[in-house]
């Protein structure tokens, strides 16, 4: 099957989401909400996994960290892999781990070659853990740290390039960062290495009530400067698998289908132009 | 500046522990945190709805923030998050009166545990005893889950389920009770137990034989009939 839009799938839509009658749907889940051991959702997520190919898209990993992939955290994750047997895997250019806490959010750094050197190496080690290259998203960025050696692009480009990973590009993500560190959008968009892409995210975004920020909250419908966004990447890089993201006043299961079937829409209309 | 000491100060900025005198690095670092928070908080209102339901939405907020500020998340797995509340609550200030809470808020991190919990067939009576060994202890089902507390928790927990009879909160008869956490046909099952089904769970959980079992003093005419409920309950794989 080719794929074309899904969904962030909830387990509350689970019935909806067997029987979803739409060319190239897929789903994608969170590692961390199904590294258990058994039970009813796993259960749901296997029939899931019958129905149409899944994604799985890590939390976690804390692959910028500066210590490595926590081992047992890594072994969960290959358990998972090979029980879902996903057409992606995917997790955060970001670090979350310190200090024995697990920070539930996707912390920045500056972007070194040291740190390009470490985060290589990172993603070595979960790559061959999982015998599978994964896909690095890019975060969503509310302040210009000091001391980047080089851009979120450029970072990007060479971690793909050293280490054999895929690319998930966020365009909200992408259009939070480029807000809130008043850089130019359209500029980033097109800076985007479109060979090593595999897998596009959209989402919504929240106004901060306290600065002039944005907040990359997936609280809200897909944003007008998003969709355009992303109909500028896809002209020029081709359609890719696109995951409409959903996480917070989630809406009834064919409200999100809507918001679906338009980046599907978008998707086609790319594919016919260039037919 | 190396990468450990780079974390070293965000982290510590991040939990406020070092003033930060800029101010967009102020807000941004107040997003990130507000942002944790808000995931590991939600992830104890998914694991303790009853506790919830019982002491309000502001007052659960408050001991949840409290709780996240004193143990945060430890590893990815927020499913997982919580189980030191039960501990916490027990010690939190505002509900020093209402002690049950405690309680309940234990009952439910059982029930987490019982959700996750690997797979295995329950046996019925037949599977049970065919596989009878008299010296050996019988083999619980990996999501059984027992406890005894000193309030009605098993009740006060159905009572809170959508399912619930009308009325069942009103008519709880207040004394200490004996609850069971199975999983039977892959959906969570909480069921209070009577005296004789308590000792008999209890005694398997802590690896008695059958032989062992037999001879103890507790049991009368009624283990047959404790059998059955543990049975009917899915306790054994």
């Amino acid at each position: 099957m080719k794929l074309t839009a899904g969904l962030g799938f909830k387990t509350a839509h689970l019935t909806e989401a067997l029987t979803a009658q739409a060319d190239g749907l897929w789903f994608e889940v969170h590692a961390e909400n199904y590294m258990v051991d058994g039970g009813p959702r796993l259960a749901a997520l296997m029939a899931l996994r019958e129905a149409r190919p899944l994604s799985i898209h890590g939390v976690g990993l804390s692959i910028a960290s500066a210590s490595s992939p926590d081992c047992h955290h890594l072994a969960r994750l290959a358990r998972l892999v090979e029980r879902t047997a996903p057409f992606a895997v995917s997790d955060h250019l970001a670090w979350q781990r310190w200090n024995g806490v697990h920070h539930a959010d996707f912390l920045p750094f500056p972007r070194t070659r040291r740190a390009l050197t470490r985060v290589i190496a990172n993603v070595g080690r979960v790559q061959d853990a999982l015998g599978r290259p994964i896909l690095v998203e890019n975060p969503s960025l509310y302040v210009d740290l000091p001391g980047h050696e080089l851009t979120e692009v450029e970072f990007l480009t060479e971690l793909a390039g050293a280490s054999g990973c895929g690319l998930l590009l966020d365009v909200n993500n992408l259009f939070v960062s480029a807000h809130n560190l008043r850089l130019n959008a359209k500029a980033a968009i097109d800076a985007v290495p479109g060979q090593f892409v595999a897998e596009i995210h959209l989402a919504g975004h929240s106004l901060d009530r306290d600065s002039p920020l944005i907040i990359d909250t997936h609280a809200a419908p897909i944003a007008d400067p998003v969709w355009a966004l992303y109909a500028r990447l896809i002209e020029r890089i081709g359609p890719r698998p696109t995951l409409i993201e959903r996480d917070d006043h989630i809406p009834a299961f064919d409200v999100l289908m809507a918001e679906r079937d338009r980046a599907a829409q978008l998707l086609d209309a790319r594919e016919t132009i260039h037919a | 500046m190396p990468d450990a000491a780079f974390e070293r100060r965000f982290g510590a900025a991040l939990l406020g522990l070092e003033p930060v005198a800029d101010a967009t690095l102020a807000r941004a670092l107040a997003i990130h945190r507000n942002t944790a928070f808000k995931a590991a908080e939600e992830a104890l209102a998914d694991n303790y709805p009853v506790l919830r339901g019982l002491c309000g939405d502001e007052a659960f907020a408050a001991c949840a923030h409290a709780f996240v500020l004193a143990r945060p998340p430890a590893e990815p797995r927020l499913c997982f998050y919580g189980a030191g509340l039960p501990a916490f609550v027990a010690n939190w200030p505002p509900f020093q009166n209402t002690p049950w809470l405690a309680d309940v808020c234990e009952l439910e991190r059982l029930a987490v545990e019982a959700l996750f919990a690997a797979d295995a067939i329950a046996l019925d009576g037949a599977a049970v005893a065919a596989r009878l060994d008299p010296d050996r202890a019988l083999t619980l089902h990996p999501a059984v889950r027992f406890a005894r507390f000193a309030s009605p928790a098993g009740s006060i927990w159905l009572a809170h389920q959508d399912e619930a009879p009308e009325g069942a909160l009103e008519a709880i008869a207040w004394r200490p009770e004996a609850v069971v956490v199975t999983r039977p046909g892959d959906s969570l099952m909480v069921e209070p137990l009577d005296p004789a089904a308590a000792a008999l769970l209890e005694a398997c959980v802590a690896g008695a034989s059958l032989r062992t079992i037999a001879a103890a003093s507790w049991v009368g005419d009624d283990v047959a009939t404790a059998f059955s409920a543990l049975i009917t309950a899915g306790a054994f794989a």
